[in-house]
């Protein structure tokens, strides 16, 4: 189960509003690459994982991912609070407001909604957590990308912080995988499927 | 060629001096997998306040894009100061996951434990409950107290 704590795993402290760049960030809450989209992959694949190393690593790192949910909600949120009539109108974020008004839903910056079109659940474990691997990766060139379009450092000092935990996510599902295939047959990894073959 | 031998004798002396950027790889591993070079036991870690502003306790895995870095520490308050806690805890779970046998980071876990639940009863007791469960320890019902998470003002209290 899960319990809720009631604080953010890294601070989110917005001095001023701006709808565009909160048009754009909505993406890492409901976009391709985004955090809603990460920990449903890790908390679903899970269940089919034949070992305890991946079960516990998708884990916590599933649940990390809730956390980065949340931080990205607060960002979008406090972008979007107390707008002025000219900036509900502004050039990018007219499009939000009259669909969402200042609420925040999981979409794309393009506007698309989530879709769990954009993750897998394969049920083999190499294949998901190979996946993950380019999951992660996605997620960080977002990031980035971020930073390249926002110029205001009380954002950027968060997405600083949410794009190093991709990489470290990264190394450890690679480890995660190392883990698997000591489990497996050495000359053939991909001899059987070890969530259902034995 | 003469370059990538060049590459691969400072790689071996980085592993010959620790360098924290380079992890273990097979020498000679079967074909058509994925590796990614483990990383070594007992690693070089930030203290926790410096780790949660990079976003990772390990300078190996510190990879930061253009130069753009977290350099100065969160304001000294009881909740910044849990957060730190928290994320060193988060970032050593996830390191033993794939390490359980590093007596080292294991101990390093056991003692910002420790200190997570000493900055969580300082800081209950400042701000109200962390979770719903420790709503019982109050004189009444707390938990739903602004200001909630997301909110600036959660975000901003002082020392």
């Amino acid at each position: 189960m899960f319990v809720y704590e009631k604080k953010l795993q890294y601070p989110v402290k917005i001095a001023r509003p701006n709808p565009k760049l909160a048009s754009i960030i909505i993406s890492q809450y409901g976009g391709p690459d985004g955090e809603l989209g990460a920990s449903l992959r890790y908390l679903s694949q899970r269940f089919s994982m034949p070992y305890a190393e991946q079960k516990g690593l998708l884990t916590d790192i599933g649940t990390e991912e809730l956390g980065h949910l949340e931080i990205v909600g607060a960002i979008v949120h406090q972008l979007t609070k107390n707008l002025t009539p000219e900036q509900q109108r502004a050039d990018g974020f007219a499009a939000y407001f009259v669909d969402h008004t200042q609420g925040v839903y999981p979409q794309f910056a393009s506007g698309t909604p989530w879709t769990a079109a954009t993750m897998q659940v394969k049920g083999d474990p190499i294949t998901d957590l190979t996946e993950d691997l380019a999951a992660e990766q996605k997620a960080r060139s977002t990031y980035d990308n971020i930073l390249r379009l926002s110029d205001d450092p009380d954002v950027n000092d968060v997405i600083k912080f949410l794009r190093e935990r991709e990489i470290v996510h990264f190394q450890r599902f690679g480890e995660a995988i190392q883990k698997l295939r000591e489990r497996l047959n050495e000359k053939n990894v991909y001899y059987l499927n070890p969530a259902i073959d034995r | 060629m003469e370059m990538r031998i060049q590459q691969m004798a400072r790689r071996q002396q980085n592993m010959e001096t620790g360098d924290p950027g380079y992890g273990i790889l097979p020498a000679c591993a079967p074909l058509a997998n994925p590796y990614v070079p483990y990383q070594q036991d007992n690693p070089a870690t930030y203290p926790a306040k410096n780790g949660v502003v990079r976003g990772t306790l390990f300078p190996g895995l510190d990879l930061p894009f253009m130069g753009m870095t977290n350099d100065v520490p969160l304001d000294d308050t009881p909740l910044h100061e849990l957060q730190a806690l928290c994320f060193a805890l988060t970032e050593l779970g996830l390191y033993l996951d794939t390490h359980k046998d590093d007596r080292e980071a294991f101990e390093l876990f056991q003692s910002y434990a420790r200190l997570y639940n000493e900055g969580k009863a300082v800081y209950e007791q400042q701000y109200g409950p962390l979770t719903m469960e420790a709503a019982a320890h109050g004189e009444t019902y707390g938990w739903m107290s602004d200001p909630w998470p997301w909110e600036y003002e959660a975000n901003q209290r002082e020392a």
